[in-house]
């Protein structure tokens, strides 16, 4: 491409196809978060169970904040790593929603756990992500992150029906279900495009 | 009829095909539009300059690992001077319809 003078029908059809050709494929990228988050919060999750099973301390609690502690980093890292040539509005779209879920996630969980409020807390956080994987899926077209936020949803509701420690299990394999296995998915397809 | 003269800033094939680019996303980097408009890195960078000095284009330079990185990002005064672009476009397009 030079820089030389277009006619009007030149220029129309040159402003189409540079739209067209930013339109965004699907990337291996897109699944890391899933698989960094979702990785992240079932290993927390089993550590959590196992300690507070054998010893039944509470304090145990406090490990939650392992999630954070250990994936916001590593997300920053990835991100660093990633030198995407392009950001779209669906790239930044997608970071504001889950900045936003992030955030209320952390405030939960928090008033639960400094404050001893007996909130269904496994039951708010799974709620919570279920609704952010939907709106993720929803917004990138990509079905099986749909079904999977939307199996996210249902399956929260068994976090308020099993009671005591073993809940936590329930957790961890609500999140297997809603995170993991869709990151592997899109991280599948975005390798084979 | 009056028409609105074709912005010359814009009327040209590799800034025009920049500003479209950035019409589309939120930023994008040189090796990007490297890549899509197939031009050479030189004639990138002057019409990149041209784009910045007119406040078309917000151009930022960085560092990604130990390689310069220059992200472009469409500034307001880009997104009208490419709306009112495509207006005059329309407008010279409707009269050659007109005329066939």
């Amino acid at each position: 491409m030079e820089e030389k003078n277009l006619n009007e029908k030149e220029s129309l059809e040159l402003i189409s196809r540079m739209i067209r050709n930013t339109q965004q494929k699907l990337e291996k990228g897109n699944g890391a978060p899933f698989l960094i988050w979702g990785y992240t919060t079932i290993c927390v999750s089993l550590i959590v169970w196992y300690l507070f099973s054998a010893t039944g301390d509470p304090r145990w609690n406090y490990l939650w904040f392992l999630i954070l502690i250990i994936g916001a980093p590593v997300t920053f890292l990835w991100n660093r790593k990633q030198v995407k040539g392009v950001k779209t509005y669906i790239d930044k779209v997608i970071g504001y929603i889950w900045l936003a879920f992030g955030i209320s996630g952390v405030i939960v969980s928090s008033v639960a756990i400094f404050f001893y409020w007996p909130l269904p807390i496994l039951f708010i956080i799974v709620l919570l992500m279920g609704t952010g994987v939907v709106i993720t899926g929803l917004v990138i077209r990509f079905k099986p992150i749909v079904f999977a936020g939307l199996g996210g949803i249902l399956l929260s509701t068994l976090c308020l029906f099993v009671k005591g420690v073993d809940s936590i299990l329930i957790f961890a394999a609500i999140f297997l279900v809603t995170m993991v296995i869709p990151g592997h998915i899109l991280y599948y397809k975005g390798r084979k495009q | 009829m009056m028409f609105e003269t074709l912005d010359p800033l814009l009327h040209s094939e590799l800034r025009l095909a920049i500003i479209s680019i950035l019409i589309s996303v939120e930023e994008a980097d040189f090796n990007y539009f490297k890549e899509k408009t197939n031009a050479t890195s030189g004639n990138l960078s002057v019409q990149i300059d041209k784009l910045n000095e007119a406040g078309y284009i917000q151009v930022e330079k960085g560092f990604a690992g130990k390689r310069t990185r220059t992200v472009c990002k469409i500034t307001p005064k880009g997104v009208s001077a490419f709306e009112r672009y495509v207006e005059a476009l329309k407008g010279y397009l409707n009269l050659s319809g007109s005329k066939d």
